[in-house]
C-alpha cells in the first residue's frame, strides 16, 4: 500500500511540473494554433537562467523565478514578434519553424555555456521531508505540486478576470471582428507567446533541482507537453490540468507495474488510442476557432 | 506529355548524369570519398519518401525515422547473422539470451530480409495509417499520432536489449554479399548500387506523382472532404500512399545500414526524424527529386561545413531552416520555379510588349491549408 501511495504522489509531483510546462503550450495553441516546438527550449532556457542567477549572483530558485520569468518571457516576445507572426495562416509550417528555433536555441547555449551537465541546488527551506504514515514526501515536491496549482489558479484568472483575458478570448472567438472593435490581435498574440514562454521559463528553474540541466533537456520535454495539450483539449485549462495528473498518475502507476520503459510505452499507446477516439481532447472548448 | 512531367523528366535526367558521371569524376572515381556520398544518396531516398506522403498528399508524418530505422534493422540482422556463423550474435550471450529469438530466424536468408526491410515498414505504415485516416484524422494530429509513435518505438527499441542490442544497436556486421558479389562499401560499385535505388525510388515516386493516382491525392491535399464527395475513399488513397511512403523509407534505412555498417536506435530518435523533415522542406516538399537533392544538398553541406565549423554548423542549419521555412515555404524547388517565372515573363515582356498571355502564365500559388 505504502509503496503505491508513494508512487502516487511521484506521479503527482510529475504531473505538477508537466503541467506547469504544459500550461504554456496549451495557451500559444489554444490561441493562435501554433505547435511551438521549441517550448522545450524555452524550459531549458529558464533552467539556465536559474542557474545563472543561482550561480553568478547566489540567488535561491525561488527568488530567481520572476527573473526568469521576466527573461525567458522577453525571448519569447522576440521569437513572435521576428518569426512566429509571419506564420500564422500555416500551422504546419509553425512546428518546423519553431523546431529549428529549438536547434538555435539549443545551439547558442551549448555554444556559450557549454554541453555539460550543471548543477543546481534546491532552496534550503524546503530541502526536508514530511512523512505521513508510510508516506514520504519531500517538502520541494509538495511546494512544487502547490506552485503549479497557483500558476493554473493566476493563468485562469488572467483569462478570465482581467481586460487582457477578455481581449484574448475575443481574438480567440473571431479576430477580424475583434479587430474591428480596435483590439490588436498582433499585440495580443505578441503577450501571450511571451507570457507562454515565461511559465516555460519557471517550470525550467523548478525542474533543475530534480533533472540535469544539459542544452537538450528540453527535447523529450515538449513531447509529453505536447501530449497533455493535445490529450486535454484545445485551449481549455481544466482539460490540461486534468491530462497532466493524469498522464502524470498513469506514468507512475504504469512504471511501477512493468517498469520505467514500458510504463512510458504504454501511456504512449493509451494516448496515441486516445487522440485517434478524441482529437478534440478530453475536455473541447465550445469557443470555435 | 503535360508541361509538369516534361520539366520532371529533364530534371530526372539532368540529376542522372550529375549523380552518375558528375560525382564519381569529381571524386576522382575514389572508393572513401563515394561512401560519404552514397551516405547521401541513401538519404535522398527517405527525404523523398516523406515528400510523397508531406507534399503529394498533405500528410505531415513525424514518424519517419521509424519505418527508416525497420529498415535499417532488418538488413543489420541479416549481417549480424552473417557476421556471428552459425553462433550466437555476442550481444545476444551479454545479455543472457540462450537461443536465437524467433523473429531473427527469417533473416538468415537475404531474400526474406529484403522483403522484410520493404514489407515490415509498410506493414506497420498500414496499420497506423489505417488506424487514423479511418477516423479522418488530418493536418496537426497525423503529425503528433506519428511523433508519438516514434518517441513509442524508439523506446521498445531500446527496451528490448536481447533482440536489438538496445542503446548499442547492432554493430560488427559481415559485408553483404549479393549475387556472389561481396559488397565492399568503399567500392565504386557500392555507389552506383545505391545511386541505381535512389534513381529508381525517384522514378517510381515521379510515376506516382504523375499518375491518376497523385493527382487524387494532390485533390486530398486541397480539400479532403470535396474530394471525398466525388466519391473517392480518401481513407484508402491516404493509406497507401503511407505504406509506400514507409516502404521507400524502410529502403533507405537498408542502405543507410550497408553504408554505415551499423544501425543504431538514434536513427529512430525524434531529432533524426525532424531531420528528414528539414531536408525535404529545404528541397522542395512538392516534387520527389527536389526533396532527394534537399538531403544531399543539407547532408553534403553538413559534412562539408562540420569540418570547418565543428559546434557552429548545428547553429548554422537551424538558423537556414528557420529562413527557408519562413521565405521559402517550397523550398528550393518553389524557389526556382519561381525564378524561373519571373525570367521567362521578363523576357517575353521585352519581346512582345503588349502580349496578354503574361497574366495567366503567372505561377498560380497553391497554399496548403491543413
Amino acid at each position: 500500500m505504502d509503496v503505491i501511495l508513494n508512487q502516487l504522489f511521484a506521479g503527482l509531483s510529475m504531473a505538477s511540473i508537466l503541467l506547469i510546462i504544459a500550461l504554456g503550450l496549451a495557451i500559444i495553441y489554444g490561441a493562435m494554433g501554433v505547435i511551438n516546438l521549441a517550448h522545450g527550449e524555452f524550459v531549458m532556457l529558464g533552467a539556465y537562467a536559474a542557474w545563472a542567477m543561482q550561480t553568478h549572483a547566489g540567488f535561491s530558485i525561488i527568488v530567481a523565478l520572476p527573473f526568469v520569468f521576466v527573461a525567458v518571457g522577453a525571448v519569447g516576445w522576440i521569437i513572435e514578434r521576428v518569426i512566429v507572426q509571419r506564420l500564422y495562416h500555416r500551422p504546419l509550417d509553425t512546428i518546423l519553424a519553431t523546431w529549428g528555433i529549438g536547434i538555435v536555441l539549443q545551439q547558442l547555449v551549448r555554444l556559450s555555456v557549454g554541453a555539460e551537465s550543471r548543477f543546481v541546488k534546491g532552496p534550503e527551506m524546503l530541502s526536508g521531508n514530511t512523512q505521513i504514515g508510510g508516506l514520504f514526501m519531500s517538502n520541494y515536491r509538495i511546494f512544487l505540486i502547490a506552485f503549479s496549482l497557483a500558476v493554473l489558479m493566476a493563468t485562469w484568472a488572467l483569462l478570465t478576470r482581467t481586460e487582457f483575458g477578455m481581449k484574448l478570448r475575443a481574438v480567440i472567438q473571431n479576430r477580424q471582428i475583434s479587430e474591428c472593435y480596435g483590439i490588436e490581435a498582433k499585440h495580443v498574440y505578441s503577450i501571450t507567446f511571451a507570457y507562454g514562454a515565461g511559465l516555460a521559463g519557471i517550470a525550467g528553474a523548478l525542474i533543475t533541482p530534480l533533472f540535469s540541466t544539459v542544452p537538450t533537456m528540453g527535447t523529450g520535454l515538449v513531447v509529453d507537453a505536447f501530449l497533455v495539450v493535445i490529450v486535454g483539449g484545445l485551449g481549455s485549462l481544466i482539460g490540461t490540468a486534468a491530462a497532466s495528473a493524469l498522464i502524470g498518475e498513469a506514468t507512475a502507476l504504469f512504471s511501477l507495474l512493468m517498469n520505467d520503459t514500458l510504463g512510458r510505452i504504454a501511456v504512449l499507446a493509451g494516448i496515441i488510442v486516445l487522440i485517434r477516439f478524441r482529437p478534440r481532447g478530453l475536455f473541447p472548448s465550445n469557443t470555435g476557432r | 506529355m503535360t508541361v509538369r512531367l516534361f520539366y520532371d523528366l529533364i530534371a530526372l535526367v539532368i540529376f542522372a548524369l550529375v549523380i552518375v558521371f558528375g560525382v564519381p569524376a569529381l571524386m576522382g572515381f575514389d572508393g572513401f570519398e563515394l561512401n560519404t556520398f552514397a551516405r547521401y544518396l541513401a538519404l535522398g531516398i527517405v527525404s523523398l519518401a516523406l515528400a510523397l506522403s508531406w507534399g503529394g498528399a498533405g500528410l505531415l508524418n513525424l514518424g519517419q525515422a521509424a519505418t527508416f530505422g525497420m529498415g535499417s534493422y532488418a538488413m543489420a540482422m541479416h549481417l549480424k547473422l552473417k557476421a556471428s556463423g552459425g553462433t550466437l550474435p555476442d550481444f545476444m550471450g551479454w545479455n543472457n539470451v540462450p537461443e536465437l529469438p524467433l523473429i531473427w530466424v527469417p533473416f538468415h536468408s537475404l531474400g526474406v530480409t529484403l522483403l522484410a526491410g520493404l514489407l515490415v515498414p509498410a506493414f506497420v505504415g498500414g496499420l497506423i495509417a489505417t488506424f487514423m485516416f479511418r477516423a479522418r484524422i488530418a493536418g496537426v494530429f497525423v503529425a503528433i499520432i506519428s511523433l508519438a509513435f516514434l518517441v513509442a518505438f524508439q523506446l521498445v527499441v531500446i527496451e528490448q536489449q536481447g533482440i536489438t542490442g538496445g542503446q548499442n544497436g547492432l554493430t560488427g556486421l559481415a559485408p553483404l554479399t549479393l549475387f556472389g558479389w561481396s559488397v565492399d562499401t568503399y567500392s565504386v560499385g557500392f555507389y552506383y548500387l545505391v545511386a541505381g535505388c535512389l534513381m529508381l525510388a525517384i522514378t517510381l515516386g515521379l510515376y506516382l506523382t504523375h499518375s491518376k493516382f497523385g493527382l487524387i491525392l494532390r485533390a486530398i491535399r486541397e480539400d479532403a472532404d470535396r474530394t471525398r464527395f466525388f466519391g473517392y475513399d480518401v481513407a484508402s488513397y491516404q493509406t497507401v500512399i503511407f505504406c509506400i511512403s514507409a516502404a521507400l523509407a524502410g529502403w533507405s534505412g537498408m542502405l543507410y545500414t550497408l553504408v554505415l555498417q551499423f544501425a543504431s536506435p538514434t536513427y529512430m530518435s525524434v531529432s533524426f526524424s525532424l531531420a528528414i523533415v528539414i531536408w525535404c522542406a529545404v528541397g522542395g516538399r512538392d516534387s520527389v527529386i527536389a526533396a532527394a537533392i534537399g538531403a544531399i544538398l543539407v547532408n553534403l553541406l553538413e559534412g562539408r561545413l562540420s569540418d570547418v565549423f565543428a559546434e557552429g554548423w548545428s547553429l548554422m542549419l537551424g538558423v537556414i531552416f528557420v529562413l527557408v521555412v519562413m521565405f521559402i515555404p517550397r523550398g528550393l524547388h518553389g524557389l526556382i520555379g519561381d525564378l524561373w517565372h519571373v525570367l521567362s515573363n521578363g523576357s517575353r515582356k521585352e519581346g512582345h510588349p503588349s502580349n496578354k498571355s503574361d497574366m495567366q502564365s503567372k505561377p498560380v500559388e497553391t497554399r496548403q491549408e491543413n
